[in-house]
């Protein structure tokens, strides 16, 4: 707070302050107080004139009395000695007459942060909690918790605490939230204020007495009470009911969080719930004021996790509007990505097709990944779009299309072909160094069918000494090579040329390392580089597992309504670690591993794609292409070697059934359309010994039963219940995602 | 809850602090002016910062950034409210809220924020309240202070705060007795390039001045209240008798309030009442683009619009702008690039219109975007909902009240794509 230049202000100030013909005057006394506060406030520091303004303080002129107290309030712990004499004066003012004088004496001395000061303080405390006056209750209940953070280490006084349990009754609202927050901060290290039964219908009664704030507050500590009873439950959600109609935005969605945490086994309380603060939640998504546009948005994302469908009728909400600030932009794309279904991704796409050339590089960018996000989905659309975006020949399109491709590519293997024909001629538009690694990845990669890879390739090779990026020489290594297993007589020369390059001249070690291993990998002969290299060109399963839909609500109910969903729970963990445990809230996590989002597969998963591999005891043919008549024909007759019947609940998404059932190697011969009842679908599948296997899964939503029907070809009873349980492990797997 | 408040101004200058638990470091600002040198615009700013012992959250109105600092976990949503809280009471005391009237009125405003928190704690919110606690500065007020050495400050405790209607205190006398009510509703739209609508939504609030005698109870009634399919009430309205019967019924608080806000989002309820014609075209070789709008009236209901300006960011390429308006003043700042027409009435018999041509930078391609027309506009005497009020009863007390109602549309979001 030093200042330089403050010395003459000050000197000058205390002159004034000093001079017998001003504080006789009263005016111009307090207008020197003014300008001392004046000062203050822009962060000079004006210590100097302490001695001044204490005695200024006996005075009847109450302005003058709050800027003195003001004054006091940011210097005393500079000056303790000097604030001593201050406290005669204060102690005075606290049995004054007039109640407002009474609660800002008592506040301003609760508020001086020195040491000593609690043996001065503690009986105008006592007195002021059964002060007649409400204004004077609410200073003192919260100088209880002022006294107690003065000396932190101290015994909590039972007394104390009792006095300001029994306050909970007061009869002025604000006194009551007051005693929350206070006994809140009494006994943090107890966990904090106990809401028992009667403590927590008493604040129900109180609640439409209480303003916003304090509503919002109460809201808060209810949801640490536990309902005995569901008829107790029910009782506290009626009473509730009418708040998640209020106005204020932050009442509705504390309203919102109780009634989750407190229906947390009820799922279609909850369901309902998040139904009717719908309208609530999206009136704060376009209210005027950004910033709870902002948070509102954050909470709709928090949502759509476990209800995907939840506000995609209202997907026009969600378009951006020009004026809009970044960050509401960036969510709302986020939010569009999300909530796209069959009837509205067509404007959705339209819409997002014309943020892709908005003037914001950043928001464009953020519009092209969120359409490539899309396209997990809808394939075709999307990539349809992405390549007339190539068209438009702008640097930074490109370059994150290109990327979206090479992610896309890996995803959702159907749509290489329709990539690797909007590739050529983009890598005129590439400067950076995330874009060029995408594009030489995909030239690598699916080299054999873009006719001009290698010769792009090419260039990149003449121009490798001037590349500045690392890794964009690490990913050029890699390329050439797998496209020299492929097409090796285009490639031979570039790649002893560049593999000269990067073992004799290139100064990046990782680089050199990297060449020099090619190279001896190369002296190993073809076989052992092709057996190193030709890993799997696509992975559909990722993408599957990746967006796995449907959260539990009770999963994320505890951070709604708070920052956690501003800026994500790995974040917040890792902030609140370094707070230590000094400002411990009850409620947060403590470790980091929460956090899934960043991984690809998070644990469990990864275990259930070892699970799948592990159970395939059998071998299945993956190249195994039944003909719809053939299949027909053999179903008819064979019989059924083994019938079975799974729970489900809900719809199926073919989609996901189709890519499950491909990893395993099962192919789906026929399906009925999304909501058809009952659904059906055809299975066929074939081992290495050329026994097949024919299913039919047969769904009936209203017993939620999933029927599952198999024949084979061959009597072989092992490879059958093997089969079968490969069967059920996908199908379990996609009703537990979907649950 | 709220540790401390920092006033900051776009040009990155804290000037005012004030801290309610102990004092945090300016330097804890420093993260916030990161944030904000890497925003490019200071609208861009996020309102939550995170820092590695405090978050950050911050309202951007009128120029200021208001950042509170914050230590343990809070709702959001609570804090941003209150800070918005703390705007809207600057602008009540002060008509404006703005750098040189905060550091006008420093006093003042420190003596609000004292009595709004306490150790972080909101208090005092309700604007009447606070008044009768600090009185607002006038001009006539400050006069009289400067002759008489009298204060600012209440001397008696405010009387609010011990009646049993929380919002309203007791013993109010007026000579004239009245009770004003205005219907506003603001159109948020987006139109799309060939004139359909892409959203459009009516933002609504009644607000109120009532000055009544004693404890009125009053009941207004709709002609049409099923319109009104997501509304949200001050909390001196009778709820329960709203769901049964769909009638307001409330003590009021004295002065100025919200009764409610209210929103009709769907679309056919919706109607746009101007239209705007464009032909805005880059040709690919030459130099020079074409530009012309016209405004005109679509569903008024037979009133006029007022107050219309048109405001457009223009793409980067365009250099400078020669255009003629057939009524109201235009400018085009070329560092900006942002066009604005201030346009006035609306007459239908001759349509306002700006026509002219744009330069663009020699040899650079042609936009691929096209410019945004943002549309602000003002219509009188009109709900474009269709809401209407019924009639107005009091209850409880004996005389007759003046009453009144007036409407109001105006432009909240409405913008037309090229």
């Amino acid at each position: 707070m030093p200042y330089l230049g403050s010395e003459d202000v000050v000197k000058e100030l205390k002159k004034a302050l000093c001079n017998p013909h001003v504080q006789a005057d009263r005016l111009r006394y307090r207008n020197a107080i003014q300008r001392v506060i004046r000062h203050m406030t822009q962060g000079l520091d004006m210590s100097g004139v302490f001695m001044e303004i204490v005695k200024a303080s006996a005075t009847v002129d109450i302005v003058q009395k709050k800027l003195v107290y003001l004054y006091m309030c940011t210097y005393a712990p500079l000056k303790p000695d000097l604030a001593l004499l201050a406290i005669n004066t204060l102690c005075k003012d606290c049995s004054d007459p007039n109640p407002m004088v009474r609660g800002l004496a008592l506040r301003s001395m609760c508020s001086l942060r020195m040491p000593g000061v609690q043996e001065y303080i503690q009986q105008p405390i006592l007195n002021g909690l059964r002060d007649k006056a409400s204004y004077v209750r609410r200073v003192a209940v919260l100088g209880c918790a002022k006294m107690y953070n003065l000396h932190g280490d101290s015994e909590v006084d039972g007394a104390l605490v009792h006095e300001l349990y029994s306050l909970l009754r007061d009869q002025d609202p604000i006194v009551v939230v007051n005693c929350l927050r206070s006994l809140e901060e009494i006994l943090k290290h107890e966990g904090g204020v106990v809401i028992n039964k009667p403590i927590a219908h008493h604040l129900l009664n109180r609640m439409s007495k209480l303003d916003q704030w304090g509503q919002a507050e109460v809201l808060t500590f209810l949801l640490r009470y536990q309902p005995r009873s569901e008829e107790e439950l029910f009782d506290i959600l009626n009473l509730l009911d009418s708040f998640l109609k209020s106005s204020s935005p932050g009442v509705v969605i504390g309203a919102t969080k109780l009634f989750l945490i407190l229906a947390k086994k009820f799922p279609h309380v909850q369901t309902d719930v998040l139904m009717r603060v719908k309208g609530p939640l999206l009136a704060a998504c376009s209210s005027e004021s950004r910033e709870l546009c902002f948070v509102a948005l954050c909470h709709v994302r928090q949502i759509l996790h476990s209800l995907p469908g939840h506000f995609s009728s209202h997907y026009k909400k969600f378009f951006c509007s020009y004026w809009e600030p970044h960050y509401i932009k960036l969510q709302k794309v986020e939010v569009l990505c999300e909530l796209v279904n069959d009837e509205n991704v067509q404007q959705v796409l339209e819409e997002l097709r014309g943020y892709c050339t908005d003037v914001s590089v950043d928001f464009a960018q953020a519009a092209i990944f969120a359409i490539g996000g899309i396209a997990r989905t809808y394939t075709d659309q999307c990539v349809q779009i992405l390549t007339e975006l190539l068209g438009l020949r702008q640097e930074h399109i490109t370059t994150v299309v290109v990327q979206t491709f090479r992610d896309l590519v890996w995803l959702c293997p159907q749509c290489t072909e329709a990539v690797c024909q909007a590739l050529p001629g983009c890598e005129e538009n590439i400067q950076d160094s995330e874009g060029k690694q995408a594009l030489i990845w995909l030239l690598g990669v699916h080299g054999d069918r873009i006719s001009n890879a290698p010769y792009v390739l090419e260039d990149f090779v003449e121009n490798v000494k001037s590349e500045t990026f690392p890794a964009v020489k690490m990913e050029l290594l890699t390329a050439l090579l797998r496209l020299f297993l492929s097409r090796p007589a285009e490639c031979q020369d570039m790649l002893g040329r560049l593999l000269y390059y990067c073992i004799e001249e290139e100064k990046d070690m990782a680089v050199r390392d990297r060449g020099l291993f090619y190279y001896r990998l190369l002296l190993l002969g073809i076989d052992e580089v092709k057996r190193i290299l030709c890993s799997p060109k696509s992975d559909p399963s990722l993408g599957l597992l990746e967006d796995q839909p449907e959260r539990p609500v009770n999963s994320w109910a505890s951070d709604f309504n708070t920052l956690a969903p501003v800026y994500g729970k790995a974040r917040w963990a890792t902030i609140f670690k370094h707070q230590g445990t000094e400002h411990c809230g009850p409620k947060l996590p403590h470790t980091a591993s929460l956090a899934t989002s960043g991984h690809l597969i998070s644990e469990e998963n990864k275990e259930r794609v070892q699970e799948l591999q592990d159970s395939e005891a059998l071998m299945l043919v993956p190249s195994c292409q039944l003909t719809a008549e053939y299949f027909e024909k053999t179903w008819l007759s064979l019989e059924v070697a083994h019938q079975q019947v799974l729970p489900w609940q809900g719809e199926v998404h073919p989609d996901t059934l189709q890519m499950a059932l491909q990893v395993v190697n099962i192919q789906t011969i026929a399906m009925s359309r999304v909501g058809a009842q009952p659904w059906k679908a055809y299975l066929g599948a074939q081992d290495g010994a050329g026994c097949l296997f024919l299913t039919e899964l047969l769904l009936e939503p209203e017993n939620s039963k999933l029927q599952i029907s198999v024949k084979q070809s061959e009597k072989r009873t092992e490879i059958l219940s093997s089969f079968i349980s490969v069967l059920e492990t996908v199908i379990g797997t996609i009703g537990d995602m979907k649950s | 809850m709220i540790h401390s408040l920092f006033l900051i101004n776009s040009s990155g200058d804290i000037f005012l602090e004030k801290h309610w638990k102990s004092v945090v470091s300016r330097s804890v600002c420093d993260y916030f002016f990161e944030a904000q040198e890497r925003a490019t615009e200071a609208e861009n700013v996020p309102p939550v910062i995170p820092t590695p012992h405090h978050y950050l959250l911050s309202v951007y109105r009128h120029k200021i950034f208001f950042v509170a600092v914050i230590q343990t976990e809070v709702p959001p949503l609570f804090v941003i409210e209150f800070l918005h809280r703390v705007v809207d009471t600057f602008q009540d005391y002060f008509g404006v809220c703005s750098e040189p009237v905060i550091k006008d009125n420093v006093v003042v405003v420190y003596e609000v924020l004292e009595e709004m928190l306490d150790n972080g704690f909101p208090l005092a919110t309700e604007s009447n309240i606070l008044k009768e606690l600090i009185k607002p500065p006038t001009i006539l007020r400050t006069v009289v202070n400067t002759i008489t050495g009298s204060t600012n400050v209440g001397d008696q405790l405010p009387t609010g705060q011990l009646s049993v209607v929380p919002w309203r205190r007791t013993g109010v006398k007026y000579t004239n007795n009245e009770a004003y009510f205005d219907v506003i509703e603001e159109i948020d739209a987006i139109i799309d390039k060939s004139g359909s609508t892409i959203t459009a939504e009516i933002q609504g609030v009644i607000d109120a001045c009532v000055k009544l005698t004693g404890m009125p109870d009053l009941t207004l009634s709709f002609m049409n209240p099923r319109l009104l399919d997501d509304v949200s009430f001050h909390p001196c309205v009778r709820f329960k008798r709203w769901e049964s019967e769909r009638i307001l019924s409330f003590i009021p608080p004295d002065g100025n309030f919200r009764l409610l806000s209210y929103h009709v989002s769907a679309q056919n309820l919706v109607a746009i009442p101007v239209y705007v014609k464009h032909n805005i075209s880059f040709r690919d070789s030459s130099s020079l683009g074409r530009f012309e709008i016209t405004v005109g009236p679509k569903q008024t209901m037979g009133k006029t619009i007022e107050g219309v300006t048109v405001l457009s960011q223009m793409p980067r390429g365009v250099l400078n702008m020669s255009l003629i308006p057939s009524q109201g003043t235009h400018t085009f700042d070329p560092v900006t690039k942002m066009l604005s027409w201030d346009v006035g009435k609306i007459n239908p018999q001759k349509l306002p219109s700006l026509k002219g041509t744009m330069s663009l930078q020699a040899g650079a391609s042609k936009p691929d975007e096209n410019p945004t027309i943002n549309l602000q506009f003002k219509i009188q005497q009109l709900a474009i909902s269709g809401l209407k009020v019924n009639r107005l009863d009091m209850y409880g007390e004996k005389y007759k009240p003046f009453k009144g109602i007036k409407y109001m549309t105006k432009a909240g979001k409405f913008q037309v794509r090229t």
